[in-house]
């Protein structure tokens, strides 16, 4: 199972560069996510690729073959790969059997009988076993996208590439689908590109997220690193929910935001250079104000609203003293009610200093 | 890029042949004197009477031609799409039948039914009142009008009908919800929606009354008055003057170019593609007592553009005497024995007219399909060129490609002129763009994914176009043939100046035979071209799954 590296990519569209300098890695068997908000690149990424466009500069590999470069693209049908489109595109004029079984027509050395038992034990995988002979037109949105997976997968390709396949779903079978992708790649172990721009599929789905804007690669990692350690202000934010917090670093380990001193840790701050902070709501902890308490990392605020979401409750808290508000995702008991007075604490290794330039 | 890009490149060379040659002659006899460059020709065009007369004509025909079609398209296109009138689908199929009649053949019959001697009409009315003077005169301006006009309101019914059909009643409905009365929602929410198509309805009938040849032929020529048309083509006649031909037709094409741009601004406004909301239903609004006076008042428009003249059409196919009472002495069927075996032309005319219309169907198809692939797969640089050099000839009349083309191939180094190619390049021209259309809808109905998709899985791309693209096409290729076929068959005004004795079709023969007064050999041929004509609709038709008007069965 051969990994594949792009190197240096560029696909201008008119003025716009679509793709701009992009580099990356999936290693062998890896499920990585291409992340980002529409417009950022990712799909182009995707056909660059799937070979459908070729590049104005840079390199796809994968294994030892060069797929394409400025000067040659091997053309997407003797690529290896396979792709499961947001559409589906299955082919409305063939039979369930006849559309994952197409692929199997170009692969050397499988014959007809073989093939018809593949793809009855690829719809099996699927659970689609006895709709071999229903046309797509048939079929459920869900059944529709097994089909489209099972297309892709029947043939063994080196490498699978998937646009965006739960967008057309409804909210629960595209959680349920979310699993079954998981479940099929873990069987199947392919070298798999996955574009979405749903962050919370992407954490279900991937191996390792990359975070694409404006062409180019802004942060790649599991969705670990990229929620607990964000490097930039727009992966903090496009990766779950954030507190953003602008100051001036006052010695190697403390920010300042007006009056408000801000520990955090590890500690490597120039002091005097401005810093922007990133603070999980998740980490920002509430108590009933108790005088005397108040430390390092230990403020006064009041709560300017509250909202129930199930297993938590999201709070805007007013800092005392300063313009700040901050929000904070705690447990839905205790309860602060609106105007209420609150004490946040704020860990210290929960304040993670984000990269200016991005 | 592969092997294919030849084709695609030599097929687009092709349109720029077709449509740049004879309109650069055209524009280029137009302005050329012996001495050079001269707008001597437009001068003696524009300042003789007897033109400008002409010039006057078209313009009061083509307003009142648009206004009438308005009046009739646009009730009739509410009433079948928004109200609970009885027998709607009746009413489609007529208004369907009533856009795909040949307006010549419509003109003939509304001259056995309303000439003012021997029109059937006229001695039913003599003979019931006793009066002397006819009741009515087809060969006057008025009768002109209502003749062209009664075949081409299906183009404000269509524009009309297939808008009404996207603007959800919800639309209206919120405009209900706010306070708005039955009126008002009509005159600030429904009315301005549909404005457009109707302002595009009424250019698209003003465009058929100026291209059109036939009618005024028949129904002006004898009042004594000329149209545009009908004035080239006499400049056609013994001796020919050509040039002035080419500088008279210049106007009408430009004419038809600002409308058509006119027109297409109106449509891109405000985004009217849109205005179909999800969940956008319609609501039927009952009629209560007047439904079945709205039926009545639809078979009336439908009697005058369907029912009388069919009837009389085939009234004066198995009559002696057209103009006498039905009766067993009346009876014959002597008119097809004299059209298909006695009259000389018509039998070669049949066979001509069948020969090109397959040759046109099939080549035109071919190459809409392939054009239209280009254009949508933006398979060649200049795709956009593509398309609008496809879908330039609708702005260009029957009669003005017709003297182009004259032009362009009596001489060297294509001299065409007296054979059946220079019809068929009339036919190929003229009908592309209707071809293209169609082509166009089906491909961008098909979604480039489906193509990818084969691709990726290790399928190349002529194999894909064999095996996925051709078989989704199929049906809407179908229809393009159809659409190119019946074009050709009804086709008259190019036909009229490209002919010679040898090479006469269907439509040019029946306009010699109203020369010989031969009307029951002219309803004899006007059946034969109009079963021809319905049969393919039908094949159209079940190809598509839905009627040509466009809206799904």
């Amino acid at each position: 199972m051969p990994g594949v590296i792009l190197k240096g990519l560029s696909k201008r569209y008119g003025d716009v560069g679509a793709v701009d300098d992009l580099s990356l890695e999936i290693k062998p068997g890896e499920l990585l996510a291409l992340l980002g908000p529409s417009g950022c690149g990712k799909t182009t990424t995707l056909r660059l690729m799937a070979g459908f466009l070729a590049p104005e500069a840079g390199e796809i590999w994968v294994g030892d073959r060069c797929l394409s470069s400025p000067t040659s693209v091997v053309p997407p049908e003797r690529r290896r790969m396979a792709m499961i489109f947001q559409s589906y595109a299955l082919w409305p004029h063939m039979t369930v059997a006849q559309n994952v079984g197409y692929g199997l027509r170009f692969k050397p050395g499988i014959r007809r009988s073989d093939r018809d038992a593949r793809v009855r034990e690829m719809l099996r995988v699927v659970q689609l076993g006895g709709y071999e002979a229903r046309y797509p037109g048939e079929l459920s949105g869900g059944q529709q996208q097994r089909v489209a997976v099972a297309r892709a997968l029947v043939v063994e390709p080196e490498i699978l590439l998937l646009d965006e396949p739960l967008s057309n779903l409804d909210a629960n079978l595209r959680e349920e689908m979310r699993f079954e992708i998981r479940r099929l790649h873990e069987t199947f172990g392919i070298t798999t590109l996955y574009v979405t721009h749903d962050q919370a599929e992407a954490m279900v789905i991937s191996d390792r997220i990359a975070v694409l804007r404006a062409g180019k690669v802004a942060q790649v990692g599991t969705a670990d690193d990229l929620y607990h350690r964000p490097r930039t202000r727009f992966v903090a934010e496009f990766i779950g929910r954030t507190n953003v917090l602008e100051g001036i670093a006052t010695s190697f380990d403390v920010v300042a935001h007006g009056g408000l001193r801000l520990h955090i840790a590890p500690g490597a701050l120039q002091p005097g250079t401005r810093v922007v902070l990133s603070i999980r709501p998740h980490q920002v902890q509430l108590t009933v104000p108790v005088d005397g308490t108040e430390g390092a990392n230990t403020f006064r605020g009041t709560v300017q609203r509250a909202a129930f979401l199930g297993d938590t409750v999201d709070y805007e808290v007013k800092l005392a003293g300063s313009d700040l508000v901050v929000r904070a995702a705690a447990a839905p008991s205790p309860r602060y009610e609106v105007g209420a007075g609150v004490m946040l604490r704020i860990a210290p290794d929960a304040c993670v200093p984000l990269a200016e330039a991005e | 890029m592969d092997r294919s890009i030849a084709v695609w490149v030599s097929a687009a060379l092709a349109l720029v042949v077709l449509i740049a040659l004879p309109l650069g002659w055209l524009g280029w006899l137009s302005i050329s004197g012996e001495q050079g460059p001269t707008l001597a020709h437009y001068r003696d065009a524009f300042t003789d009477p007897a033109l400008q007369k002409a010039l006057w004509n078209t313009v009061v025909l083509a307003f009142w031609v648009g206004v009438v079609s308005v009046v009739i398209g646009a009730p009739l296109a509410w009433l079948t799409a928004r109200t609970d009138v009885p027998a709607r689908g009746l009413i489609r199929g007529l208004v369907l039948a009533s856009f795909v009649t040949p307006p010549f053949l419509g003109a003939f019959a509304w001259v056995m039914l309303a000439g003012p001697n021997a029109g059937i009409l006229n001695t039913a009315w003599r003979s019931v009142t006793g009066a002397d003077a006819p009741l009515l005169n087809i060969f006057t301006m008025p009768g002109l009008i209502f003749v062209v006009s009664i075949y081409t309101f299906p183009y404000v019914y269509i524009m009309v009908s297939n808008i009404l059909a996207l603007i959800a009643s919800d639309l209206e409905e919120a405009a209900a919800i706010l306070g708005a009365g039955r009126l008002t929602v009509a005159r600030t929410v429904t009315l301005p929606m549909v404005l457009p198509a109707l302002a595009s309805g009424f250019i698209l009938a003003v465009l058929q009354a100026l291209a059109l040849f036939g009618s005024p032929a028949i129904l002006a020529l004898p009042a004594g008055f000329h149209t545009v048309t009908t004035q080239i083509w006499s400049l056609f006649q013994f001796p020919p003057k050509v040039e002035q031909a080419a500088a008279f037709s210049v106007p009408l094409l430009l004419a038809t170019a600002l409308l058509l741009d006119v027109q297409k601004r109106l449509l891109g406004r405000r985004g009217y593609a849109a205005v179909g909301g999800k969940g956008g239903q319609r609501r039927t609004i009952a009629l209560g007592r007047w439904r079945w006076p709205a039926l009545g008042a639809c078979l009336v428009v439908m009697s005058g553009a369907i029912f009388l003249p069919y009837a009389v059409l085939a009234k004066g196919a198995f009559s002696r005497a057209w103009a006498q009472p039905l009766s067993r002495d009346n009876f014959t069927l002597g008119n097809f024995a004299f059209t298909f075996f006695e009259y000389g032309a018509t039998r070669a005319a049949i066979v001509n007219t069948l020969e090109l219309a397959v040759l046109t169907a099939c080549i035109g198809a071919a190459m809409v399909a392939l054009l239209s692939y280009v254009t949508n797969r933006r398979l060649v640089v200049g795709h956009q060129l593509v398309a609008f050099l496809v879908l330039a000839p609708v702005v260009v009349p029957g009669v003005v490609l017709a003297v182009g083309l004259f032009i362009a191939y009596t001489r060297p180094p294509f001299v065409l002129y007296g054979t059946l190619w220079i019809l068929f390049l009339a036919y190929l021209t003229k009908e592309m763009p209707v071809g293209y259309a169609q082509a166009d809808a089906t491909f961008r109905a098909i979604p480039a994914d489906l193509e990818d998709a084969g691709r990726v899985l290790g399928a190349g791309r002529l194999r894909i176009l064999k095996e996925v693209t051709a078989p989704l096409a199929k049906s809407g290729i179908i229809a393009a043939w159809c659409f190119i076929f019946i074009g050709v068959i009804r086709e008259l005004s190019a036909s009229i100046l490209l002919f010679t004795p040898s090479t006469k079709v269907m439509s040019v023969v029946i306009f010699d035979l109203k020369e010989e007064g031969q009307f029951g050999a002219i309803s004899v041929l006007g059946l034969v071209m109009l079963a021809l004509t319905f049969a393919t609709v039908a094949l159209v038709q079940a190809a598509l799954g839905r009627d040509v008007l466009g809206a799904r069965r």
